[in-house]
């Protein structure tokens, strides 16, 4: 009985264990393997091949460890007419007359540049007419490997070896890693990270926008919670409906009407206009209104709960400790401060954690009004995260490195998440069943 | 409180304070309606004609754009499975965790708490990489599974108080009555948990139609455009700024979001405490 009861309480738990596992154990084991790579749009997800280009040469140069005259062997473009080009151009289907006649007289000669080449190839007789082709026929039998792609490893390597190039072990090495275009393993979006000044800017506009945030939100939700309780029930039940807007309208909207609220054609800048005041973008206008909107807007929704949460903490009360202490002569401050909010700490308590955690990760109501700007003024760690690794305007998308940064909020994540459930008394919470013990 | 107005305490400075601070989001609202029906003159704020052409969106589709119909259609699908597989997967899971006596019981509801209160956002760069890998990146299957399961811890938590509040009496009449635990669930338990199954539903379809981000992230594209997104993108695009066609297709947008909420306001007030916003 036991033992079936238990079966079909895990048959019962089945398509929620496999959901959490495909989308959120995977993805935060994901993000922690993400996050030591270089993926990116240049590197794509899957593999990658091996194509080496002049520019590569250069970085290869600049770096100063390699030999010049091996790396100018490595760039030189030698053309040699082969059997092999020779062969690839007849499938490609060039005339046969024209192959035949590279045959017959180029057959195992060396170029040492496309000029000499082209100039050879300019005396056979059945040659394309066209410049164009005429070049592009040239490319055949190009000895270089730069602006070659090649799949795998080993044909790489084959044809590095094949370019007679003389390079030392580690020179290889190098020349292999820096001309492959997919992905590897590496820490350094870390080292990076921490290492760039801007990571700690955005660090700190974090703790500014969590804390003024959460200030706002724990603050003016206990403001709405106390004098919608103390006001006549029409005029609570008015502004709490008012005060719950932000929360259920959908966010899309929600900023759309503040952008008309605060832009330079907008609602503030139309009123002050009466009084001469010159039209200002009050959300992108300058560094501090533009937090000054961003604290606001979040706030605006973030109050909502804490007025819930704490107006049914404040009804909670027995009205009978309420009547007695005015019938003891004190004033409703003195109710609040002596009553109430001792009470409330509970609350308080968890709307604070609670949100602090939302706040850190939350980047939605920024990325629909200043998108992080002016500048980077605005700009916070999980937005800039998604900025890095799903949209940017040069569409160099880097999932690595953005990954790397989701991990560090992933990890305070899943710590904080754990904290709470020792804070929050989980064992009250799982009393046993009743049934079959 | 409010019933008694008593002596030592005035009400109107505290009206006075509450309304001052309403100013702004009264004003937003207000105008949310007035301008999606009338024109105002720049540097004015008193509407001087009365109008509909900024809801001709309804009827006409500016070529090289989607029909606000086949939007609205996608928000429609995109919610209402997405709420399905809510309440299906948190119908049996709830249950499980309230009521049957399982192996690893204690672990599973300190996962389910524990990952209620982690901020799925953080996911999204992997569940990107990962919807890439699976081909289902800008198909609404692939962002409603991703939206329906990071929802999800929080509504097994929800359904799980739900089932608390049964009383035992009900199933162990059942079970005395020689009927499977199985049997019980179904014929005794669900009937009793039909509001809270309702409750969960409208807050589940309301979060769905009103998401942006991972729409916005996991499936962007044109033929498989949510509202939410439709509207950004109208907004983001500077060569045709007109917030009265914004606002009239933000209200055609939100209308649904509050009808639905004055029908099942007392029923959503419960779910809200347990809050999903910042």
């Amino acid at each position: 009985m036991r033992q079936r009861i238990g079966l079909l309480g895990l048959g019962f738990m089945t398509p929620a264990l496999v959901m959490v596992l495909v989308f959120f154990l995977i993805p935060v084991v994901m993000t922690a393997v993400f996050g030591f790579t270089n993926m990116g749009t240049a590197t794509g997800i899957s593999g990658g091949e091996y194509l080496l280009t002049p520019k590569i040469v250069k970085q290869l140069e600049i770096r100063g460890e390699f030999d010049k005259q091996s790396l100018t062997a490595l760039s030189s473009n030698r053309y040699q007419v082969t059997e092999a080009g020779l062969a690839k151009a007849a499938s490609d289907g060039l005339k046969s007359a024209y192959i035949q006649g590279l045959r017959d007289s180029l057959l195992g000669r060396e170029y040492s540049s496309k000029r000499d080449f082209e100039r050879a190839l300019k005396k056979i007789k059945d040659r394309p007419r066209k410049v164009r082709a005429l070049k592009k026929s040239a490319e055949y039998f190009s000895q270089s490997i730069l602006n070659r792609r090649y799949l795998t490893d080993h044909e790489f390597k084959t044809a590095l070896a094949a370019t007679g190039v003389q390079l030392s072990a580690t020179e290889f090495d190098q020349v292999l890693s820096a001309s492959y275009t997919g992905w590897i393993w590496t820490t350094d979006n870390f080292t990076n990270m921490f290492s760039k000044p801007d990571t700690w800017v955005v660090a700190f506009n974090t703790l500014v926008y969590v804390l003024l945030v959460l200030a706002f939100n724990i603050g003016f939700g206990l403001f709405l919670a106390l004098t919608t309780f103390y006001l006549p029930s029409g005029q609570s039940a008015f502004f709490r409906a008012v005060w719950l807007l932000p929360r259920i309208s959908p966010p899309v909207l929600y900023v759309l009407l503040w952008k008309w609220l605060t832009w330079d054609t907008g609602f503030i800048s139309t009123v002050l206009g009466w009084f001469g005041v010159p039209a200002f973008n009050y959300m992108l206008g300058s560094v501090g209104s533009a937090w000054a909107v961003v604290v606001l807007i979040n706030g605006f929704v973030g109050a909502s709960l804490g007025m819930i949460l704490f107006s049914s903490a404040i009804q909670a009360i027995p009205k009978s400790i309420l009547y007695a202490s005015e019938v003891d002569g004190a004033n409703r401050w003195q109710q609040v401060r002596y009553i109430i909010l001792p009470q409330l700490r509970w609350p308080i308590l968890f709307t604070t954690s609670y949100t602090t955690l939302s706040l850190l990760t939350s980047f939605e109501y920024i990325l629909l009004s200043t998108e992080g700007g002016p500048g980077n003024t605005t700009n916070v760690w999980a937005l800039e995260a998604y900025f890095t690794a799903l949209n940017n305007y040069a569409g160099n998308l880097k999932y690595g490195y953005g990954a790397a940064m989701a991990l560090v909020l992933v990890t305070l994540g899943v710590l904080v998440s754990l904290l709470y459930l020792r804070l929050f008394k989980f064992d009250e919470l799982v009393a046993r069943p009743k049934i079959e013990n | 409180m409010s019933d008694k107005n008593s002596s030592n305490f005035k009400s109107w400075p505290v009206t006075l304070i509450l309304g001052l601070f309403s100013v702004p989001l009264l004003v937003m609202y207000l105008y949310l309606f007035i301008d999606t029906f009338t024109n105002t003159a720049p540097g004015s704020l008193i509407p001087n004609e009365l109008t509909f052409e900024h809801w001709r969106f309804l009827w006409e589709t500016e070529p090289g754009t989607v029909s606000i119909w086949q939007v609205t259609l996608n928000t429609l699908i995109f919610a209402s499975v997405m709420t399905l597989v809510i309440l299906s997967v948190s119908l049996t899971a709830g249950y499980a965790l309230s009521r049957l006596n399982m192996p690893f019981r204690r672990f599973f509801l300190a996962g389910v708490l524990t990952l209620h209160a982690f901020p799925t956002v953080t996911l999204v760069i992997a569940l990107f990489i990962v919807l890439q890998f699976l081909g289902l990146y800008n198909t609404l299957i692939g962002v409603i599974f991703i939206k329906a399961a990071l929802m999800l811890p929080f509504g097994i938590w929800v359904m799980k108080g739900f089932y608390d509040t049964v009383p035992w009496e009900i199933e162990m009449a059942g079970v005395q009555d020689g009927a499977s635990r199985f049997m019980v669930w179904r014929l005794l338990v669900l009937p009793q948990i039909k509001p809270g199954l309702i409750a969960l539903g409208v807050f589940s379809f309301l979060e769905g139609w009103s998401e942006y981000l991972m729409p916005q992230i996991f499936a962007p594209e044109a033929d498989v455009q949510v509202l939410s997104v439709y509207l950004a993108s109208l907004i983001a695009d500077d060569q045709k700024f007109d917030f009265n066609l914004f606002k009239s297709i933000g209200l055609f947008y939100v209308l649904p979001v509050i009808v639905l909420y004055l029908v099942f306001q007392n029923k959503l007030m419960n779910i809200y405490g347990g809050g999903s916003k910042g």
